[in-house]
C-alpha cells in the first residue's frame, strides 16, 4: 500500500502536519523516533515579532507570509479552543520562579492578567512539588505586584504521603496527574472550600496554583470554575503537565481523524529516485520495514530533535543526507564555541521543498520540510519557536 | 539475554556505545508508568544511562527497587536517542541477583518462580482446566496463595482452557498440483502460539490458524517452550536462554527453508525479534528476519496483493489498545489497518498508555495496587468510551492487556483475530 504521505518525526510541526492532512483526506503515516519536544516545552506557544522576522532575508515567517502564520496561529485556536490569543497581544504567564513573561498562545488559566487587579494573592505551595520553590515565587510576585499582600499557604494531599516520607520530590506531572483523576478534583474543591473561609472577598483575592493544567482536564476545570475567585496557574520546567497536555491532544487529534502513529523508531535510510523519495526504511526490531508514499514531510526537530547531528568533523541532516546551511561563524575553529549554531538548518523553497544552500537548486521534489529542521532561525533569541513550527507544519500538511 | 561465557568484565564497547547516545534528556523517566506512581522507583534515567557509567567502572549500584520495573519498554519507545534503557536495567538485575540471591525473601522467591513459569502452571493447569479455574476462583484459594507466595488475591489471574494443540495438516491438494511432492515453502508457516494461547485461549488459537489456513497456509505448531520473556522479567535469565536455545533448535530448519514465523503475542514475537538473535545458537541470525507479529504478516500480504479480502460486513465499533510490547517492536499498528479493511468496522485507538499488568507485575501481592494505578488512564478512557457509546468493546493483541482491562474497566476484551474469523466467516467452523 502507497500511503498519501508520511511524516518523519512526531513534534509540533510533524503532529500539525499530520493533522492537517487528514483533515483534508489524505491517508497519513507519522513515523517518529521519540516523543518531540513539546513535552519540554512550557506548553504556551510563542509567535515573536512578525514585521521585524518577516523583513529577514531566508527568514521562515519570510517565506511563508504575514497571511500564512496568521491562519496558523487561528488553526491551532480551533484544534484546541482551550488555547486563549489575540493575533499580536501577547498574555502575561507566570515562569516556574514566579516572574512574568509574555506568550501570544496560552492555554486558558496560565493567562496571568487576574494579578493586576488582585490585593490578595494567595499563592498555594504544594508539598514536595518538584522544580518549585514557594518562597522565591512569593518574593518575585510580591515585587511585581506591590500593590497586593501575598500569602503562603501549604497544601499536603494523602496521596503522596509515602514519596514525602522517603523525600522525593513529585514532579509536576504526576501532580497534575492526580488533580485530573475524580478523587483529586474533589480533594482540591475541599481544599478551595476551607481556603474560602479565610479569604476576604473585598480584597480582590487571586489563586496561584502550580503544579496542574486545568485546559487539559475538563473536570478539574470545572471545580475550578467554581471557585469564588479567579485561580491562575503557572508554567513549568519540564516536564510540564501544559506541554504534555497539548502533546497528548494533538496525539488523540491525529487518531481520531485515522492517521497511525508509530512512535519508538526512527526512520534509519530511505530510497530516492529521481529526485524523489520513494520509500522509508525503519529500524523495526528484528528487521527493516519499509513504508512507501506520494509525499513526505520531514520534521525531526533539529539539533534538539536529533534530526541534525553533530560530530567532531561534520554536522549531518540524519535522515536524507541533505545539504545544510551551516552560520560561517560556526564553521570556523570554535565549532562547539557560542556561536550562532541556531540558524543551522535546511534551506527551502516557498513549498517548503529542500534546497541546496548555496546553488538555490531544488534537491528532492516530494519532500516538505518544517519545523525546527528549517534554516535561518533561532528560537531563543527571536521568541518565535511555536509561531514558526506551527505555521510551517500547517503548510506542510496543506502540500501533502 | 546473551551468552553467558562471552561477558567480561569492564568496558564492554557495545555497552559503552549504548550509553554514549543517552543525551540525559529524562524522557524516559517523564514517562515511565512506574516512576508515576511508586517513589522508590528512581526511574530509567538514573537507573539505567546514569547509573551505567557506574556499572561500567565496576560499582555495583544495585538498588531493590529494580524488580519494580515492569519491562514494558515504554522508555525506549519515549527515548530520542535510541539508547537501550530496557537492556541495561534487566542486566543490573541479573548482576544483582547473582550478587544477592541468599539476601532476598524466600516466600517472593517461590512467587517469583512459579510466575516466571506459566508454562508449568500451564500444564498442570490444562490438565483438568475446568477442576483449576474451580479451584482458583475460590476466595480461600487466592487468600491462600497470598498468604503463603505473595499471589495477589484480587489480581485478575487467568482462567485455563483445554490446551491448545495443532495438528499439522498434510495438504495433499497442494502436493498433488505441484507434482512432485514437495510442498511449497512459500505456502507453509511456523505458528508460534504462546504461553497465554497454549493454556489460556486455546480458542483464540485455533482461529489464528483458521485465518491463516483461509488464506492458503499450511501451518506448523512444533512444540516449542515459553518464549522466556516472563523468565526474564521474574529474574531467571539462565534459563531464559535455555528456552530460547530450545526454541530455535525446533525453529531452525524452517529458517533454513526460508519459511516465515508468526507470532501473535506481542511479547513472544519481541522476543523472537529481539532478544534471540543475541543468543548463541543455531537459527539466531535468521529469526529477527524471519519473524512476524500476526497481523504484520497480513498486512505483508495485504501489500502483495495476496490476502483475500472476501469479508463479509461486521458492524462493530471497537476501541483498540495497542500493548507495550507492540510498540516496542516498531512496526506501527497493523491490526488497526487490517481491521479497517473490513466493511462495518470502527476502530478507535485509545492510546491511554500501559494496562499496567506487564506479564505477571500485576498478579504480585505488593504490586497489585501499582499496577491498577498505572493503568487507571485506559481504564477510565474506556469507561468513558463505553459509557458515551463511542464503542461496544475493547480489542488488543496481547492476552495479559486483554485480563487486565476487562478486569479493570469491566468491558469486554479480546483478540482482533475474533473480526476476522467472522468477517470470513469461520467463526464457530472447526
Ligand atoms: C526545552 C524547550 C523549550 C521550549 N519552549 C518553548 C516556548 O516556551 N514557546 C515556544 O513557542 N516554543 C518553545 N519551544 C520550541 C517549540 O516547541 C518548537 O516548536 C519545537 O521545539 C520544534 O518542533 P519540531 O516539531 O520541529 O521538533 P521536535 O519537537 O523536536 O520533534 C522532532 C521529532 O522528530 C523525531 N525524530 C528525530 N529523528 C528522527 C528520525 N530519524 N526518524 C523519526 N523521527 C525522528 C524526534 O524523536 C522528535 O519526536 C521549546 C523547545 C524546547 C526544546
Ligand atoms: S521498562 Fe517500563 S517500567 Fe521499566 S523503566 Fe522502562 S518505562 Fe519504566
Ligand atoms: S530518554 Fe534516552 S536520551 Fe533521554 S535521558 Fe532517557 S535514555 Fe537518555
Amino acid at each position: 500500500m502507497m500511503w498519501d504521505g508520511i511524516i518523519i518525526g512526531g513534534g509540533l510541526a510533524g503532529l500539525v502536519a499530520g493533522i492537517r492532512a487528514q483533515e483534508r483526506g489524505k491517508q497519513v503515516l507519522l513515523i517518529s523516533e521519540g516523543a518531540g519536544s513539546l513535552t519540554f516545552a512550557a506548553g504556551v506557544l510563542d509567535f515573536g515579532r512578525m514585521e521585524e522576522l518577516q523583513a529577514q532575508e531566508n527568514h521562515p515567517y519570510a517565506l511563508l507570509g504575514e497571511q500564512a502564520v496568521r491562519d496558523a496561529f487561528r488553526y491551532l485556536i480551533g484544534l484546541c479552543p482551550v488555547y486563549h490569543g489575540e493575533w499580536g497581544r501577547p498574555q502575561a504567564v507566570l515562569t516556574p520562579l514566579g516572574m512574568l513573561r509574555q506568550a501570544d498562545l496560552v492555554p486558558f488559566r496560565l493567562d496571568a492578567s487576574p494579578l493586576a487587579g488582585a490585593r490578595e494573592i494567595i499563592l498555594m505551595a504544594p508539598e514536595g512539588l518538584k522544580d518549585f520553590f514557594p518562597e522565591v515565587v512569593k518574593t518575585n510576585l510580591q515585587k511585581q505586584f506591590p500593590g497586593a499582600a501575598v500569602r503562603l499557604q501549604r497544601l499536603r494531599v494523602e496521596e503522596f504521603t509515602n514519596w514525602h516520607r522517603v523525600g522525593k520530590p513529585v514532579p509536576a506531572t504526576v501532580y497534575a496527574k492526580f488533580w485530573c483523576t475524580r478523587q483529586g478534583a474533589l480533594t482540591l474543591q475541599n481544599l478551595l472550600q476551607e481556603t474560602a473561609l479565610e479569604v476576604r472577598s473585598g480584597l480582590n483575592p487571586v489563586m496561584v496554583i502550580p503544579g496542574l493544567s486545568s485546559a487539559f482536564c475538563p473536570g478539574l476545570a470545572q471545580t475550578l470554575d467554581k471557585a469564588p475567585w479567579p485561580v491562575v496557574e503557572v508554567t513549568s520546567f519540564p516536564p510540564s503537565p501544559a506541554g504534555q497536555g497539548l502533546y497528548e491532544t494533538l496525539k488523540e487529534e491525529f487518531r481520531a481523524l485515522g492517521g497511525e502513529l508509530l512512535i519508538g523508531s526512527g526512520v534509519g535510510r530511505v530510497e530516492i529516485e529521481s529526485q524523489a523519495v520513494r520509500r522509508v526504511i525503519v529500524k523495526s526490531r528484528g528487521k527493516e520495514t519499509a513504508f512507501a508514499a506520494r509525499a513526505f514531510v520531514l520534521a525531526t526537530g533539529g539539533l534538539f530533535g536529533r534530526g541534525i547531528t553533530v560530530s567532531p568533523t561534520e554536522v549531518r541532516e540524519a535522515v536524507f543526507g541533505l545539504p545544510l546551511y551551516v552560520p560561517a561563524e560556526w564553521s570556523g575553529s570554535a565549532f562547539l564555541g557560542e556561536q550562532p549554531y541556531a540558524r543551522t538548518g535546511i534551506a527551502v523553497d516557498d513549498r517548503l521543498r529542500p534546497r541546496h544552500p548555496i546553488s538555490r537548486e531544488l534537491l528532492l521534489t516530494n519532500v516538505h520540510v518544517a519545523g525546527r529542521m528549517l534554516a535561518h532561525w533561532d528560537p531563543w533569541l527571536e521568541r518565535c519557536g511555536g509561531g514558526v513550527s506551527l505555521a510551517s507544519g500547517f503548510l506542510a500538511g496543506e502540500l501533502l | 539475554m546473551e551468552d553467558q561465557g562471552k561477558r567480561v568484565k569492564g568496558l564492554d564497547p557495545a555497552r559503552a556505545e549504548n550509553l554514549d547516545a543517552c543525551i540525559k534528556c529524562g524522557a524516559c523517566t517523564a514517562q515511565c508508568p512506574v516512576t508515576a506512581v511508586y517513589p522508590l522507583f528512581p526511574g530509567p534515567k538514573s537507573m539505567g544511562p546514569d547509573a551505567e557509567r557506574l556499572r561500567l567502572a565496576g560499582v555495583a549500584l544495585t538498588p531493590d527497587c529494580l524488580s519494580y520495573c515492569t519491562n514494558c519498554k515504554t522508555c525506549e519507545v519515549t527515548c530520542p536517542s535510541g539508547v537501550r534503557v530496557t537492556e541495561m536495567l534487566l542486566r543490573a538485575r541479573e548482576q544483582e541477583k547473582e550478587a544477592k540471591t541468599r539476601l532476598t525473601g524466600r516466600r517472593r522467591n517461590v512467587r517469583d518462580y512459579i510466575l516466571g513459569r506459566a508454562e508449568h502452571l500451564g500444564r498442570l493447569g490444562t490438565v483438568w482446566p475446568a477442576l483449576t479455574n474451580a479451584v482458583l476462583r475460590r476466595k480461600t484459594t487466592r487468600r491462600l496463595l497470598e498468604k503463603s507466595i505473595g499471589l495477589s488475591a484480587r489480581a485478575p489471574l487467568p482462567l485455563y482452557s483445554q490446551k491448545f494443540r495443532h495438528r499439522d495438516k498434510s495438504s495433499p491438494l497442494r502436493e498433488l498440483l505441484r507434482g512432485d511432492g514437495i510442498p511449497d515453502p512459500a505456502a507453509r508457516i511456523v505458528y508460534f502460539p504462546g504461553c497465554f494461547i497454549t493454556y489460556n485461549d486455546a480458542a483464540t488459537g485455533q482461529a489464528v490458524v483458521k485465518v491463516l489456513e483461509h488464506n492458503g497456509f499450511e501451518v506448523i505448531v512444533p512444540e516449542f517452550h515459553c518464549c522466556g520473556v516472563p523468565l526474564t522479567t521474574n529474574g531467571h535469565f539462565r534459563e531464559a536462554v535455555a528456552n530460547a536455545v530450545h526454541n530455535l533448535a525446533l525453529l531452525q530448519p524452517y529458517l533454513e527453508e526460508g519459511i516465515p514465523v508468526i507470532a501473535s503475542c506481542t511479547s513472544c514475537g519481541l522476543a523472537l525479534k529481539d532478544d534471540y538473535p543475541r543468543v548463541a545458537a543455531p537459527g539466531a541470525e535468521r529469526v529477527g528476519a524471519q519473524t512476524y507479529d500476526f497481523f504484520e504478516f497480513l498486512w505483508e500480504l495485504h501489500n502483495r496483493g495476496d490476502l483475500r479480502e472476501d469479508f463479509q460486513a461486521v458492524p462493530v465499533s471497537l476501541a483498540y489498545h495497542a500493548p507495550c510490547h507492540l510498540k516496542a517492536q516498531g512496526i506501527g499498528t497493523p491490526a488497526v489497518r487490517i481491521l479497517r479493511l473490513i466493511p462495518g468496522v470502527k476502530v478507535l485507538e485509545l492510546d491511554a498508555g500501559c494496562c499496567g499488568l506487564s506479564g505477571s507485575f500485576g498478579f504480585k501481592e505488593e504490586k497489585y495496587n501499582l499496577a491498577q494505578q498505572i493503568g487507571s488512564s485506559l481504564f477510565s478512557r474506556v469507561q468513558t468510551g463505553m459509557e458515551e457509546k463511542k464503542f461496544q468493546g475493547v480489542v488488543t493483541e496481547c492476552g495479559g492487556c486483554q485480563i487486565q482491562i476487562a478486569h479493570g474497566s469491566g468491558a469486554e476484551t479480546v483478540n482482533p483475530v475474533w473480526l476476522l474469523a467472522e468477517a470470513y466467516g469461520l467463526k464457530g467452523k472447526s
